[in-house]
């Protein structure tokens, strides 16, 4: 019995606030960018949060009393109201199949709504959208999927040869987002001595700050610390430095830097 | 309490709890939440990676498990000598298992994610509930850990401990019943992991 009490669930955070959905609408943000998440990422929870909730009559989007028939700016329309106004716009007839093409295209209702725009002509108006001030709002949701996409795409280009063979295990998602860039600076402590400046390690994937900076102390026999996600070496092993985090970390020469009186040389280069 | 954490700045030491002082947390907390026997707890806590204790500031402790992937997370977190509190991402973790808890009516909800205390009334009210009182038993002691559900929700959105026992929020119904350590979308909230 405890296996199960004790078996981790994963809970389904908003990918806008990082609340749990049924808080989202306490936030500041909740119609501009948590509905629309919800709506495109998981509309089952959305039907169960808001459709019920609008008619009950309680939070959201604060409609307060009006109906669920009335399509009157109550709240955001649901997927099947969605649905239901495009084919009131255009094909009347085939108002009764709503739910077998909703079943249909459990999931993927994206899809189906760029076919019906491609098909018939632009989606009706959510009347609640409508008062504000930019008003299409099915195509924004696309678009801005879509927008995301290319971000991570061309991150992806961004990344270095180097770090993408450890990439593909669990923290691949997380690590995927930064690309990899340390930059090594010396800084003269006193007219003699000097420290190195680690800048950039919390970038590189699979290796944690305080370890490295360990293994750079044992390396330069020397004290090293980490403050504030920046590594700091005594002595003056500009050089050593950039050639341990290459062929030790295994990062990238076009991703290590030195930073000489602000300008930024490749090591490689 | 947590407000304004930012684990990078404000975390000062870290150190390995001893498997002694393990083992009180341990029934620390098997006591103050009688449902959670120990035999869970070893499962969510094994013995064989301790825990790590994080110091911030002169009088907070927080604990953590060791991850696989390297950095720490946050699981319970302790202020002077108070109760030993679980953080709410680990509470949403486990809905199965039962803390000590509250619920608060719908109306309080708003102020408590800004990080306000319950006061009684939210307690008192419809839609709010406390475990029951026998008769000179309260339910609840003061200073003891509570988690704080809400009304017709079904993951909790804070918690904290008590600062008057039930008995006497159900008689006085006025002034802050629970003081509330952590809540949705404080710093400790967005802190997944510690490195």
């Amino acid at each position: 019995m405890s296996v199960t009490i004790t078996t981790p669930q994963s809970v389904i955070y908003c990918g806008a606030c990082g609340m749990p959905p049924e808080y989202c609408s306490y936030g500041p943000d909740f119609e501009t960018h948590c509905v629309p998440w919800l709506k495109s990422s998981h509309p089952d929870i959305f039907a169960r949060l808001h459709g019920i909730a609008r008619g009950a009559g309680i939070d959201a989007g604060g409609g307060g009393s009006s109906s669920s028939t009335s399509p009157a700016a109550a709240g955001p329309w649901t997927t099947r109201e969605r649905l239901a106004a495009f084919y009131g716009k255009y094909m009347p007839e085939k108002l009764d199949g709503i739910d077998a093409i909703l079943e249909k295209y459990e999931g993927k209702e994206d899809k189906l709504f760029l076919a019906l725009v491609r098909k018939y002509g632009p989606e009706p108006e959510d009347p609640y959208y409508a008062d504000g001030s930019d008003s299409d709002d099915g195509d924004d949701d696309e678009d801005g999927d879509d927008g995301e996409r290319d971000v991570g795409e061309r991150m992806r280009d961004l990344d270095v040869d180097g770090g993408k063979k450890k990439r593909r295990g669990a923290a691949a998602k997380k690590v995927n987002k930064v690309d990899t860039r340390v930059i090594i600076q010396k800084i003269s402590r006193n007219r003699k001595k000097a420290v190195t400046h680690v800048v950039g390690m919390d970038t590189v994937p699979g290796i944690k700050l305080k370890d490295a900076a360990k293994a750079f102390s044992k390396r330069f026999a020397g004290s090293s610390s980490v403050k504030e996600k920046e590594i700091i070496i005594q002595g003056d092993h500009v050089e050593d430095v950039a050639e341990m985090i290459v062929t030790k970390f295994g990062v990238s020469e076009d991703a290590v830097f030195f930073d000489l009186d602000g300008e930024f040389v490749p090591y490689g280069g | 309490m947590f407000k304004r954490f930012d684990a990078s700045n404000d975390v000062s030491t870290s150190t390995q709890v001893k498997a002694s002082v393990q083992r009180g947390i341990k029934s620390q907390i098997s006591t103050s939440h009688p449902s959670i026997t120990d035999d869970i707890l070893d499962e969510l806590l094994p013995k064989k990676s301790p825990l790590v204790q994080y110091k911030i500031g002169p009088h907070l402790m927080l604990y953590c498990r060791q991850h696989e992937g390297g950095g720490d997370e946050p699981v319970f977190f302790q202020h002077r000598d108070g109760p030993i509190l679980p953080t709410l991402k680990f509470v949403h973790k486990y809905p199965k298992l039962e803390f000590t808890n509250v619920t608060v009516d719908k109306g309080a909800i708003p102020f408590m994610l800004g990080g306000a205390n319950v006061m009684c009334p939210g307690l008192t009210n419809a839609g709010g509930e406390m475990p029951p009182d026998e008769d000179d038993k309260a339910g609840l002691q003061k200073g003891d850990g509570v988690v704080i559900y809400a009304e017709g929700k079904e993951l909790p959105l804070a918690v904290g401990f008590m600062t008057m026992s039930s008995i006497n929020i159900r008689k006085k119904n006025k002034g802050t019943g629970i003081e509330v350590c952590h809540f949705l979308g404080d710093g400790l909230w967005g802190t997944d992991d510690i490195q």
